[in-house]
């Protein structure tokens, strides 16, 4: 028997390979995960036929057995529901709370960020595509407890927890107990999401949870159904859903040229906000770069988004910041005096202007979650 | 775009040669010649499943006599010839997610294997694949690394999935490498039927080649099944396709359901995706209402990729232009 030719490799693949190898020796963590386990998912109901739905976000996807759903993490294994993501971390890092972006609460504090693999949209302009559209067993993990992911924020000096570069509504079980450990420890977690989820699961969330940001793609069900594979309406419901329950919450909009940059939507938009939400939650604008499936549109012109925060101030907002870009759009002023209260360049702040949660000038209250 | 001189100087021959000849016989060159596609279906009570398998000779007998006459060859030999170069390097992609009772029986794919060496293909260069060593494992495959390769698109480097994103129509993806490394494919799906997308056949199992078929599962996996198999490594590289209907499920598919099973020995064989698809629809049909089931365009799953691969150009749907021939 001749060795099979399917496995020959060309030099570059070898050189890879070999990196890659010495990479995975060097960063070995004990109890690295190769294989797709199971732990019982939470919110789905069984069908007749062994059939599953979801009811964890509102794509409710019908599962057949041995099938998934659109999220490719929540597999009907003989007429049980089972996430294949539970403690399977892809990324952890730690980085500013500013890089979220969330910039009212706890700025300048450090945020041991994580994430599983999967995503239940589709963006076409995904920045984390090669974790959030790939399935479980495509994507090197490591297996974290609820309490392990706790103890290395505490350890790495984060008094934050951060669920973020793939989409959390996936990976809600493991989410949602690290948030309660977190919150018995003194170490809040926050949530960086599409807010595409349902009305159930999030209620209980924003009981553990300490902040919640929310992308809110564009203000039209045809950009949802179109570049992401979700709609408009369920996500509006769960902001409206974040701030009834007194959650932290910010907005950001990734403004895409010809997509979703028109002033009639970023009008309709931003009036939306300040009539649901009020004036005071913080809204970015951030730059577009290509990626992914959408490679033919170029980076959004910084003027697009001077022009989309200046409608958003106009219609009454106090809050609008800039990012993805160099700017002192990215600073936070005081809405009554004007005064500098937190000075941003890229990830970094420095709060020059706020005494506790108020202008140092004025007295001002500022919105937020402050130390 | 860039052409060679060679490639240039070929584009304005053959340009000149078409316009020379379609103004001089404008009738014939005003349309597309639509040649019909021969699709075989051969039954036998051998074809069953005994336990979970089929016998390997008998299957390998039912499988070469198809294949003359779908090849209209007068033996094995030319038959396969006709289909593989010795030096191809061939994929057969089979088809384990519902486990060892609904999955490409090995005894098949034994026989398929057989006929690729009579082609003159060696062993090394042959290589039956699916999406994880787990799903061929549970489906009866031994996994193998000498000879013949069996192996999960897993088992290669970095997931085994390329990591350049690619389209085709309305499908964004990353092919597994498998795909990359043949020059022709063989899809071996079982003949199913499909919650979602009506049927699972030939074309339709293709998603288990890219890594991200959960996001395209939506209305009824259509346009998406059809858009993917217009790629160039499946449009190009497709040269058989051998629908597993040793035992068919009826409905509540792809899962294995015993209550909706029933042993078929069957195979539908053709080159042509589309009207081998369309008429393993027409058996699930057939046989669902011969079970007392409805059809599935009473119960709204018409698998409605089928039809527009045929406006795709993936080939032929309407039973005029497919020579069905029953064995």
């Amino acid at each position: 028997m001749t060795e099979s030719s399917f496995d020959r490799l060309n030099r570059r693949e070898f050189l890879k390979l070999g990196a890659t190898g010495l990479g995975c020796a060097a960063f070995a963590i004990p109890g690295f995960a190769g294989e797709t386990k199971g732990h019982e998912a939470e919110y789905y109901e069984k069908l007749k036929d062994g059939k599953i739905k979801c009811h964890i976000c509102p794509q409710e996807c019908e599962v057949t057995n041995r099938e998934r759903g659109t999220c490719g993490t929540r597999e009907n294994r003989d007429g049980k529901y089972y996430t294949l993501v539970y403690g399977q971390v892809a990324a952890a890092n730690i980085d500013p709370i500013e890089k979220k972006p969330l910039f009212h609460y706890h700025p300048t504090k450090k945020a041991f960020s994580i994430a599983t693999p999967g995503c239940n949209f589709i963006c076409k302009f995904c920045q984390n595509w090669e974790i959030s559209q790939k399935r479980p067993e495509q994507v090197k993990t490591v297996e974290f407890s609820a309490k392990n992911v706790i103890f290395n924020a505490r350890n790495r000096h984060c008094p934050i927890v951060a669920h973020t570069y793939t989409e959390p509504v996936i990976f809600f079980e493991f989410m949602r107990d690290c948030a309660m450990i977190g919150k018995e420890a003194g170490i809040p977690n926050v949530m960086v999401s599409n807010g595409f989820i349902q009305e159930k699961p999030m209620r209980e969330l924003c009981r553990h949870l300490g902040a919640v940001k929310i992308d809110l793609k564009a203000f039209t069900d045809d950009f949802y159904q179109k570049i992401c594979g979700g709609k408009l309406k369920p996500v509006l419901d769960t902001i409206r859903v974040v701030k009834e329950e007194g959650i932290w919450l910010e907005l950001v909009v990734l403004i895409i040229p010809t997509l979703n940059d028109s002033p009639r939507e970023i009008d309709q938009m931003t009036k939306w906000i300040y009539r649901e939400l009020g004036p005071d939650v913080p809204l970015h604008f951030s730059r577009y770069y290509p990626t992914f499936m959408l490679q033919n549109i170029p980076p959004t012109p910084p003027e697009t988004l001077y022009r989309c925060r200046k409608i958003a101030l106009n219609n009454g907002l106090n809050f609008v910041y800039i990012g993805n870009i160099l700017t002192e759009a990215a600073n936070t002023y005081c809405p009554h005096c004007g005064s500098l209260l937190i000075e941003r360049a890229g990830f970094a702040a420095e709060i020059v202007g706020m005494k506790k949660n108020r202008c140092a000038k004025c007295g001002q209250l500022i919105p937020g979650v402050f130390d | 775009m860039n052409f060679s001189r060679r490639e240039f100087l070929q584009r304005c021959v053959n340009s000149m040669a078409y316009f020379t000849v379609s103004s001089a016989f404008p009738r014939v060159f005003a349309r597309p010649i639509k040649a019909a596609s021969r699709v075989v279906e051969v039954r036998d009570d051998k074809l069953k499943r005994v336990g979970d398998d089929v016998n390997p000779e008998a299957a390998g007998r039912m499988l070469n006599r198809a294949l003359q006459k779908l090849m209209q060859a007068n033996s094995d030999l030319s038959a396969w010839k006709s289909l593989f170069n010795p030096r191809e390097r061939v994929g057969i992609k089979v088809s384990c997610l519902p486990g060892r009772k609904l999955s490409s029986s090995v005894g098949l794919v034994h026989a398929i294997v057989e006929g690729l060496g009579l082609a003159g293909i060696p062993a090394k260069n042959i290589i039956v694949w699916e999406r994880t060593a787990r799903e061929l494992k549970e489906a009866g495959f031994s996994l193998s690394r000498r000879g013949v390769r069996v192996a999960g698109t897993d088992e290669y480097p970095n997931g085994g999935y390329d990591n350049r994103i690619t389209f085709a129509g309305s499908v964004g993806t990353c092919f597994s490498v498998l795909m990359e490394k043949v020059d022709a494919v063989i899809s071996v799906p079982v003949l199913k039927d499909h919650d979602i997308a009506g049927i699972s056949a030939g074309m339709k199992n293709f998603y288990g080649a890219i890594f991200n078929p959960n996001k395209y599962h939506g209305n009824g996996c259509n346009p998406f099944v059809a858009d993917l198999c217009t790629h160039p490594l499946i449009r190009d590289k497709l040269r058989l396709v051998v629908l597993d209907a040793s035992r068919l499920q009826l409905q509540n598919g792809p899962a294995f359901f015993h209550r909706y099973a029933m042993e078929y020995g069957g195979l539908v064989l053709g080159t042509d995706p589309v009207a081998v698809d369309t008429v393993g629809w027409h058996i699930v049909d057939r046989e669902r209402v011969k079970k007392g089931l409805k059809t599935l365009k009473q119960v709204n799953r018409l698998p409605g990729y089928i039809a527009t691969a045929e406006k795709r150009g993936l080939g032929h749907m309407q039973g005029a232009y497919i020579d069905r021939i029953i064995l």
